[in-house]
């Protein structure tokens, strides 16, 4: 089984990278078009002063572009790996401090965003939960390329390899 | 280099917002100022800016100047509701909200300021076609609110003074702190006679809201 694990090391890594790059390269690209709604998302969190708020909306979407091409390229990856997965950790705390504080809003993850109608309330709660979740897996998916960064189609190589 | 593809995005997004709301203000010069209409203040109920104080129909509309859907209402229904004002066919008051924050504050408080130079509507109006789709971007500052009131006609130092000072800041707040007491949640809330006005058409159209207001 772990001869296994290891044989198909390269493939999952390049799996992973796949995922989470193209998790963001979708998240980061839908939103860097609209950079107002990605402004106005982040300051319905309620969580940054305003101005703060914007310029984080205006930020995050070109971070996330940049992480995106740095995993699938294969560049980086264990410095890449690490900040996907703080920003997912953060997205996950900010997603539950929303919950927490019983406020009504689309996280605006893949553009979108802004406060929803107490109407909404238990369907807003299960994606909540979901959000959670799929942050929650693709965090996961962080944590393996830090340990296991040098798989298939990859700019760097492991330094054995070389 | 991360850093560099991050700050070049920031100072790109943040240029052109600035540069789009600055642009807006293009959309009020040909805007005319109209005759003015004296409006008073509703103080029982929750300090509206009323126009056509005692006319046997009532539209009660609550509004923040920021929220996006109600620039929707006011795109499909503000010249009907101009008309209802201007023809005496109903007594209209505008509850001038501000719970988007401090920037729809400000342009209440202007609201307020528009309201006693006679030139609510114009004014009202006038925030509508410039309103930015950031929420709280710094767009309406006191001088940026003086500014607009200017382009379309209203110039009185009065005005400004009152603008600058944020000299209504307690109707605005009046107006906020009437919310719970009429059972207001959101914006746009429209009451028609005293009842609660829900449309069924999943966008504002005028000729829903329109039989509303006449078969009241």
């Amino acid at each position: 089984m772990k001869d296994l694990v290891q044989r198909f090391q390269p493939v999952t890594t390049l799996f992973a990278r796949l995922v989470l790059g193209g998790v963001l390269l979708v998240a980061g690209g839908l939103k860097v078009i609209k950079p107002t709604e990605s402004a106005n998302a982040v300051a319905a969190y309620k969580l940054l002063p305003t101005n703060l708020a914007h310029l984080t909306g205006y930020a995050l979407p070109w971070l996330e572009l940049a992480l995106a091409l740095l995993l699938i390229a294969g560049f980086m990856i264990r410095p890449a790996a690490v900040v996907s997965g703080l920003i997912m950790i953060v997205f996950i705390a900010a997603i539950a401090s929303v919950w927490a504080r019983g406020l009504l809003i689309d996280c605006g993850c893949f553009g979108g965003g802004g406060a929803l109608d107490a109407s909404l309330a238990a369907q807003v709660h299960r994606t909540y939960f979901i959000e959670i979740m799929r942050d929650s897996g693709l965090a996961l998916t962080a944590l393996y390329l830090y340990f296991f960064p040098y798989g298939n189609l990859s700019y760097e190589k492991a330094a054995a390899e070389e | 280099m991360v850093l560099l593809v991050v700050v070049t995005g920031v100072v790109f997004s943040l240029m052109g917002q600035n540069k789009k709301e600055n642009a807006s203000l293009a959309a009020l010069d040909s805007t005319k100022l109209k005759p003015a209409i004296v409006s008073t203040i509703d103080a029982a109920n929750g300090s509206a800016i009323t126009l056509n104080a005692g006319q046997a129909k009532t539209v009660d509309i609550w509004e923040d100047p920021q929220c996006p859907v109600c620039k929707n209402f006011e795109g499909a229904n503000g010249s009907y509701i101009e008309s209802l004002v201007r023809e005496k066919k109903a007594t209209v008051r505008f509850h001038v909200l501000s719970f988007l924050g401090d920037e729809s504050v400000r342009a209440a408080n202007a609201s307020f300021c528009a309201a006693e130079e006679g030139q609510y509507l114009d004014f009202h109006q006038a925030l509508y076609a410039v309103q930015s789709p950031l929420e709280n971007s710094g767009f309406w500052s006191n001088d940026k609110l003086v500014a607009i009131g200017k382009k379309i006609g209203i110039s009185s130092t009065k005005f400004a003074n009152c603008v600058t000072k944020g000299l209504k800041t307690d109707m605005v707040k009046a107006n906020y702190e009437s919310m719970s007491k009429f059972g207001v949640k959101g914006t746009p809330t429209v009451f028609i006679n005293g009842k609660l006005w829900e449309r069924k058409s999943p966008d504002f159209n005028i000729a829903e809201f329109k039989a509303a207001v006449e078969a009241a």
